[in-house]
């Protein structure tokens, strides 16, 4: 039981059994008199042991929760002086409480203590859900020819004279053109001067630039004839073969009947990779013409496809595992793959049954061979071995390629054969537990690559591998920059980045539209993009510094975030930078998204705010609240500014010592409302946003608001610390100290020691992961 | 590749314990129920109209002699209605082959579109569900009546297009339902998820094998996990066991790998699909049909039968060319041996819910987007019904006087027991159900 509890049980006695521990104060008085004080163990063991274990590490049905936390000596004397034994508080003197408070510290209740008690190591964990459709479609695009696109900017459109409802008969073009986004009503009329108005045709092709994994819902409307295809197969591959019909479209309304109408379909893509799309189009002699593109993201809103998700050069298709799977264990903040549920299981039976169904057009041309050749078997055969060396991540032994190739046997078709086979690797722990077996270079290129990619090692990593070129971290960093080019390492920083800021949990922000008439779910899609963008920027800049993220004092609007929030736009296009208030905003923790998310509908949460300070920004510790209380507004007196209502409930003794740290960092953004707007009143009085803030060292800090938040944050080392803590873990899905006890300080003061460059940390927070050991102290400067 | 030397199609297997449903949703297949005689209903389409001399029975009533086209059907001649004079009314926009189509099941018009056909004004869908359909949602609405799938649209070498003439089956209004033309599609859609289940259990030793190994490899404490993937594995396994007892499926083999979707491969597929049909019947994945024989317009090439030319064009040729008149008698005669085929199927088959054999429990329904080709009419379309199942009195050469076909649709529903007032354009409904019983 934590003490957060014990100290509600104790609240509790204190009221309703007021007399009763009066009347057994006599005989406590002795012992607290005696001149000679106990040491703190013979206290512990005399007092507290029967409650909290041996080791504090609980008892069954009396005090179950270990006694463990990161509150100073100070603060846990204090405490016990007042609050222990629970049966008799006060009991006994400050000095046998500092002296059990000490002992309980150094033996079991500090990080430290808990470190060296039960040393963390470093566990064995399945893929997580990202790292194994990273690696699935990694490994089924290996085949394939073709490459994605980076460079967004619209579709080209090649538009027609008129090829009626037949497009498989070409007739000459008399445009072709790059549009921005697909959104045209051209009435009555033609698409440009002197071509005919009543039959024309449409075609744009280009690629989807996907920011985020999930299931995208994509709407086509118009009153004439369109297909929408997003990510079909190949043109002119054998699975492209039935799709003049539109059998592989996303979207189908070739066919009109005299009235507008909208189609919807749905792709559920991974981020950060960009897929084919296509768009066909017809008009004939129906009486108008109009066609509009739009897409849903993940959580978003609808809205035309921007132009910066639209690319004008096609990219190859990219398979993607679609199947459900059953979320990872989050419980220690990150997600790691340390628990086998029939579920999971099921779900990658089903994952690998899609990935072979995606295969099975495709498994004589990758093979080499045709379904008549005499070396069909042969070649089938081969390209397993291969598909099974890139899944397992490293050359297969004997027993295993015996054990793979065991299901081609007399009996069964070659079909079924490899089918099976897919099924096999795809289902084996080779596969699903990457880096177990020997501890040798394939080991650390996967390593590498799940740290870097969330997936599989590329031909350039697993040649290094087997040329034992990825000894020395040296060697391993130099192929960390490299694979820190590719857009796969950006996603995953994205996804750390999400992670860090919570950004998917604001994509389900509402507020009251009467207290905030306009702050719709497109306004929430603007921000969210606004800040991605802004994170992004930062990261992917030169410097890569930490701490503009926290400082900074522009905000990226475009014009519907420009309107809601009052502010000027300067000249340009798409989201700007504009500059705010300096003495107020400080990069994302006054972004308004940010500060949205954190907020009730109708009001602003300093709880919550603080709380996402305190554990995401400051890497601070804190437990579950030992009790669950709504925040119920009306039952505050009326008068009350928020600051207010949130001091009286988080009054009690068993609150603050959470609350302590919680209330000060949440009031210190009082000075912005609920969707992120500057405020001078909350309920007709002038907002407080000035506390006191007790840091980690137990140092005070006073500060006068958010900004002083971020300063504390981006200066000092807990908030420095609490980064590199979140992003090694958010990368690796092990703990630092995992690796030592004093890996997190020595990656911190090497981040300090490079100008807080966040790139560069990542790349040694791979080499770490990759080579399993701490990295070596930094003698030189670091490279830049 | 020889196409005859394969093996029979139709092995049926008992079900091995492998190929049980792994992945769930398959629990309601097939099992044992209490049965009420089951009703079915296949409706199959031939293109570009009949050839009326050799076609229309001689006679009237009980009393009639088949001519060559029905010939193949003999066998089955007191199971049969031929229905002559029942029309296809629906006017409106679109050409005759798109209405003849695409109004055939529906009995309603199509809407105003950007399809343009060989007259008439460009149109779009049928602006209404068709009677296959509505069956279907009548059947799937009772639990009594209800199957996994519902219907099956089938198709043979049907237009690689989606357009009116391609399309005669319709959920609703500007919703039509795309035929399956591909048998190892049809299989997949019928048994994929069971031969997956095979699949999947034919590697779980090597998966356990594979387990043990790694375990030796890791952290005694890391041990926990693998066993918990070994305990899931065993799980996943015994389910699929416990499901073996409640289901009785007679899965059919795979259709041999290497038939390509091609025309000359036309008499394969359709025995293909023929086969594929009569099993998910049998096994009451569905109890409505719909089997498209290419499109409305359709050019099928019958080499097979001496014939190079292609269907639609042969059909428009004048009465005068006998040459090409017999050749349309062939091409319909072939088409009869293929219901032939089918009927025989069904009646060969013991009925799974009961008495007889499953053709006493099916109606098929052999239909064509015209009445004769070159004329493009839509009037006399060549209507004939075998089986049994509905209720209608058999072994009759009907003659109607110009009545339209939206009252042998509401006949059709009527023999479910879908007692519908009117379907499609009402106005074309006046009468009521044709009396057939």
């Amino acid at each position: 039981m934590p003490f957060a509890r014990l100290l509600k049980i104790g609240a509790a006695l204190m009221a309703v059994g007021a007399v009763a521990v009066g009347a057994r104060q006599g005989q406590r008085y002795y012992k607290k008199n005696l001149a000679d004080p106990r040491s703190g163990e013979a206290v512990y063991r005399a007092e507290c042991q029967r409650c909290h274990g041996s080791m504090g590490q609980g008892v069954a049905g009396n005090s179950d929760e270990p006694l463990v936390g990161e509150k100073s000596i100070p603060f846990l004397a204090k405490y016990i002086a007042r609050e222990m034994p629970e049966d008799d508080p006060g009991a006994l003197s400050l000095a046998e409480a500092t002296a059990s408070a000490e002992y309980i510290h150094q033996a079991f209740y500090s990080a430290e203590a808990r470190a060296r008690n039960n040393p963390p190591r470093l566990e064995l964990a399945h893929l997580t859900e990202r790292q194994y459709r990273e690696s699935m479609t990694d490994l089924l695009g290996a085949f394939r020819r073709g490459s994605g696109v980076t460079e967004a900017g619209g579709l080209v459109g090649v538009y027609r004279e008129s090829l009626g409802n037949d497009n498989t008969k070409g007739k000459k073009s008399f445009n072709e053109r790059r549009d921005a986004v697909i959104d045209f009503d051209f009435g009555k009329g033609a698409p440009e001067k002197g071509t005919n108005a009543q039959e024309f045709s449409i075609s744009w092709a280009g690629s989807l630039l996907v920011p985020d994994t999930g299931e995208y819902d994509f709407r086509v409307t118009t009153p004439n004839g369109a297909r929408l295809y997003v990510n079909p197969p190949n043109r002119g591959s054998t699975e492209e073969r039935r799709e003049s019909g539109g059998e592989n479209a996303t979207i189908d309304l070739w066919v009109s009947s005299g009235m507008v109408r909208a189609g919807q379909g749905k792709a559920f893509l991974l981020g950060g990779r960009s897929y084919p799309l296509r768009v066909e189009f017809f008009k004939f002699k129906d009486k108008t013409a109009s066609l509009k593109l739009e897409w849903r993201p993940p959580g978003g809103a609808w809205t035309v496809i921007p132009t910066e998700n639209l690319a004008p050069q096609a990219s190859a298709r990219v398979d993607v595992i679609s199947v459900p799977m059953p979320p990872d264990d989050a419980s220690m903040g990150y997600e790691r793959g340390v628990s086998v549920s029939r579920e999971w299981t099921e779900a990658v039976a089903k994952g690998a049954l899609q990935a072979a169904a995606l295969l099975a057009p495709r498994l004589h041309e990758y093979a080499g061979t045709t379904a008549t050749a005499a070396d069909r078997p042969a070649k089938l055969k081969t390209f397993i071995l291969r598909f099974a060396q890139l899944a397992y991540r490293r050359p297969l032994t004997e027993v295993q390629q015996a054990e793979i190739l065991k299901v081609f046997t007399p009996g069964i078709t070659e079909e079924v054969a490899t089918k099976r086979a897919i099924l096999h690797i795809l289902s084996s722990p080779y596969f699903l537990y990457p880096a177990t077996g020997v501890q040798d270079d394939y080991a650390v290129a996967a390593r590498l690559a799940l740290v870097m990619w969330d997936s599989l090692p590329d031909d350039i990593l697993t040649q290094a591998a087997a040329q034992g070129a990825l000894r020395t971290p040296e060697q391993v960093r130099t192929h960390a920059a490299r694979m820190q080019k590719d857009p796969r390492a950006k996603a995953k920083l994205r996804d750390f980045l999400h992670h860090w800021l919570h950004v998917e949990e604001g994509s389900e922000v509402a507020k009251d539209q009467l207290a905030y008439p306009g702050f719709d779910q497109g306004l929430v899609m603007d921000l969210r993009t606004s800040l991605d963008r802004f994170t992004e920027s930062v990261v992917w800049s030169p410097a890569s510094d930490y701490r503009q993220l926290l400082l900074s004092d522009t905000i990226l609007m475009n014009e519907r975030l420009a309107q809601f929030y009052g502010q000027k736009l300067p000249e340009g296009h798409g989201y700007r930078p504009v500059k705010m208030d300096a003495e107020q905003r400080a990069g994302v923790l006054t972004h308004p998204y940010v500060l949205a998310t954190f907020s009730y509908t109708k009001s602003t949460s300093p709880i919550h705010r603080g709380v996402f300070v305190t554990r995401n920004i400051l890497g601070r510790m804190l437990k579950p609240p030992p009790m669950a209380i709504a925040f119920m507004d009306d039952k505050f007196d009326p008068s009350f500014t928020m600051r207010e209502k949130v001091t009286e409930l988080t009054a009690k003794p068993a609150c603050q010592s959470c609350h302590v740290t919680i209330n000060p960092l949440g009031f210190s953004f009082e000075r912005f409302d609920a969707v992120g707007r500057v405020r001078e009143t909350d309920n007709a009085k002038p907002v407080n946003a000035a506390s006191e803030y007790t840091a980690a060292d137990g140092s005070v800090l006073v500060l006068k608001g958010a900004r002083d938040v971020a300063l504390h944050a981006a200066e000092s080392a807990a908030g420095q610390t609490g980064f590199v803590r979140n992003l090694f873990q958010s990368l690796v899905k092990q703990s630092t100290a995992a690796y030592s006890p004093a890996l997190l300080e020595q990656l911190t003061n090497r981040f300090r020691q490079d100008q807080l460059n966040v790139r560069n940390l990542a790349l040694e927070v791979a080499v770490v992961a990759a080579l399993g050991a701490p990295p070596p102290p930094i003698t030189v400067a670091p490279q830049r | 590749m020889s196409l005859h030397s394969r093996r029979h199609f139709l092995r049926n297997l008992g079900l091995s314990a492998a190929a049980l449903p792994l992945l769930g949703g398959l629990t309601s297949l097939g099992a044992a129920e209490p049965v009420a005689s089951r009703q079915r209903i296949i409706f199959v389409f031939s293109p570009n109209g009949t050839v009326p001399t050799e076609f229309w029975p001689e006679g009237e009533g009980s009393n009639f002699k088949l001519k060559r086209i029905l010939q193949p059907l003999a066998p089955f001649k007191d199971r049969m209605l031929t229905l002559k004079g029942v029309n296809n009314f629906v006017r409106g926009d679109g050409d005759s082959h798109m209405r003849g189509m695409s109004c055939l099941l529906t009995g309603i018009e199509l809407f105003p579109g950007n399809i343009m056909g060989g007259g008439g004004q460009p149109a779009g869908w049928a602006s209404g569900p068709s009677i296959d359909q509505e069956i279907r949602k009548f059947l799937q609405a009772n639990p009594a009546t209800k199957t996994r799938m519902g219907s099956l649209e089938l198709g043979v070498a049907v237009g690689n297009r989606a357009d009116p003439w391609t399309r005669w089956s319709y959920v609703g209004a500007n919703q039509p339902v795309a035929p399956i033309s591909n048998p190892y599609d049809l299989f997949d859609k019928l048994y994929g998820q069971m031969k997956e289940s095979e699949s999947m259990v034919s590697v779980l030793d090597g998966l356990r094998s594979d387990l043990a190994t790694v375990a030796r490899s890791v952290d005694a404490k890391d041990r926990a996990l693998l066993d918990q993937h070994t305990t899931a594995l065993r799980e996943l396994e015994r389910n699929m066991k416990e499901q073996q007892t409640a289901v009785v499926l007679q899965v059919p083999a795979a259709p041999a790998v290497g038939v390509m979707l091609e025309n000359d491969n036309i008499p394969v597929i359709t025995k293909l699909q023929t086969d594929l049909l009569v099993s998910a019947f049998q096994n009451d994945l569905a109890r409505v049909s719909t089997f498209q024989f290419t499109n409305s317009v359709g050019g099928a090439r019958m080499k097979w039968i001496g014939i190079e030319e292609g269907h639609h064009a042969l059909s428009h040729d004048p009465d005068l060319n006998t040459g090409s008149l017999e050749k349309l008698t062939k091409i319909n005669v072939w088409f009869a041996e293929q219901i032939a085929y089918l009927a025989k199927r069904l009646q060969e088959t013991p009925e799974p819910s009961g008495q007889g054999s499953m053709l006493d429990h099916t109606t098929i329904v052999w239909t064509n987007e015209l009445g004769k080709g070159n004329s493009h009419a839509l009037e006399d379309i060549p209507w004939v019904l075998i089986g049994g199942g509905l209720g209608f009195k058999t072994s009759r050469a009907l003659k109607f006087g110009k009545v339209a076909h939206n009252r042998l649709h509401l006949a059709l529903a009527h023999g479910f027991g879908h007692k519908l007032e009117t379907f499609g354009n009402p106005a074309l409904c006046k009468g009521g159900p044709l009396a057939l019983s």
